[in-house]
């Protein structure tokens, strides 16, 4: 094993570990979070397999189809991520309207505060 | 057949507009008109500004927008039993004698929205050239995302009746709102009409209003709508 091996395995260890212990997660997740651990783990041993998978896609290098994926993978994510962000804006936006309509008030009665 | 002024509810939707905006509600209400100021959370002296005049008056705690600041004030009108709303700038462009022709011919039309155009004939604006350029172009863009083609689909001024006010609810808290009102409008099958009105653009609503610039972000906006409804 190379060194740079040892240090990504570590690393998608640690991770998967640390989401598994974040999450809570229920069982599908668990094993959703295992198979991508084994996976990635699976391509850092036998780098070379990600070739013979393109070749077969027809892309020419290994690496070229990671990226593609990646690519993929990163604009379903900031979808995801921006639906999210939305209905959160959506909740904080009744928040904020329903305690502005709460204190609406009529300034004809505010005569006597300070111009 | 004019109802009584104080039914008619104008809705001001402000974001620092302290130096102007109580000039514009003074006229709304010389004409009696019920007013109700959205404050989008300014950081001037806007509710001051505004103290001893006979207002409703509403704030955010937190900016969120023009099109959340008109929801809000419609929500506020419903509730104080409006017969009519209407969406009025807080920068003084509009004037005040257009409400009356657009209730005119509301109800005369029988519709349940009308828009206020400053590209129809009889209407009086002194644009930039370029601004109009990119008003016209704003205009087929929210025609293909809204189903509607409008005059003047970046228009304020707006007046709605209570039921069409009920059917139209804004959730587009920023600039792509109004492709959202005019999208809802043919969702609902409301009838529209549009009326010509006079857009006087001083040189503070040119150095505070939208700056052509600001189209991109509308267009973003309004893509991310189309794409999250």
């Amino acid at each position: 094993m190379i060194p740079i091996q040892i240090v990504l395995i570590s690393a998608v260890v640690f991770i998967a570990f640390y989401m598994y212990l974040r999450l809570r997660s229920s069982l599908l997740d668990a094993i959703l979070i295992f198979l991508f651990c084994a996976v990635a783990v699976f391509f850092i041993l036998f780098p070379d397999m990600t070739t013979k998978i393109a070749q077969w896609l027809g892309v020419k290098r290994g690496i070229n189809l990671v990226f593609y994926c990646i690519t993929l993978f990163f604009f379903f994510l900031i979808l995801k991520l921006y639906s999210r962000m939305r209905r959160l804006e959506n909740k904080f936006t009744e928040i904020v309207r329903e305690n502005s309509l709460n204190r609406a008030e009529d300034l004809a009665d505010k005569k006597d505060e300070i111009v | 057949m004019v109802t009584d002024n104080r039914s008619i509810f104008v809705i001001v939707p402000g974001f620092n507009e302290a130096t102007v905006i109580r000039q514009t509600v003074e006229v709304l209400l010389q004409k009696n008109y019920s007013v109700i100021v959205v404050d989008d959370a300014s950081t001037d002296t806007t509710r001051k500004t505004l103290s001893g005049l006979p207002v409703f008056y509403i704030r955010h705690v937190a900016n969120l927008g023009q099109g959340a600041a008109i929801q809000t004030g419609i929500h506020l009108a419903l509730k104080k039993n409006a017969q009519y709303i209407v969406t009025f700038d807080a920068d003084g462009q509009h004037d005040v004698n257009d409400i009356e022709r657009m209730i005119n011919l509301l109800q005369h039309e029988n519709a349940d929205i009308v828009f206020g155009s400053r590209f129809l004939p009889g209407a009086a604006s002194n644009l930039h050239l370029t601004r109009r350029l990119v008003l016209k172009t704003a205009r087929l863009i929210n025609y293909l995302a809204s189903g509607i083609l409008l005059s003047d689909a970046n228009n304020g001024l707006r007046v709605m009746t209570r039921e069409a006010a009920l059917k139209i609810r804004i959730t587009e808290n920023r600039s792509s709102h109004n492709a959202q009102m005019q999208n809802l409008v043919k969702f609902n099958k409301l009838k529209y009409a549009e009326c010509a009105v006079n857009v006087s653009y001083s040189e503070y609503s040119r150095r505070k209003g939208l700056k052509n610039i600001n189209s991109i972000r509308i267009l973003y906006d309004l893509i991310l709508f189309k794409i999250f409804r």
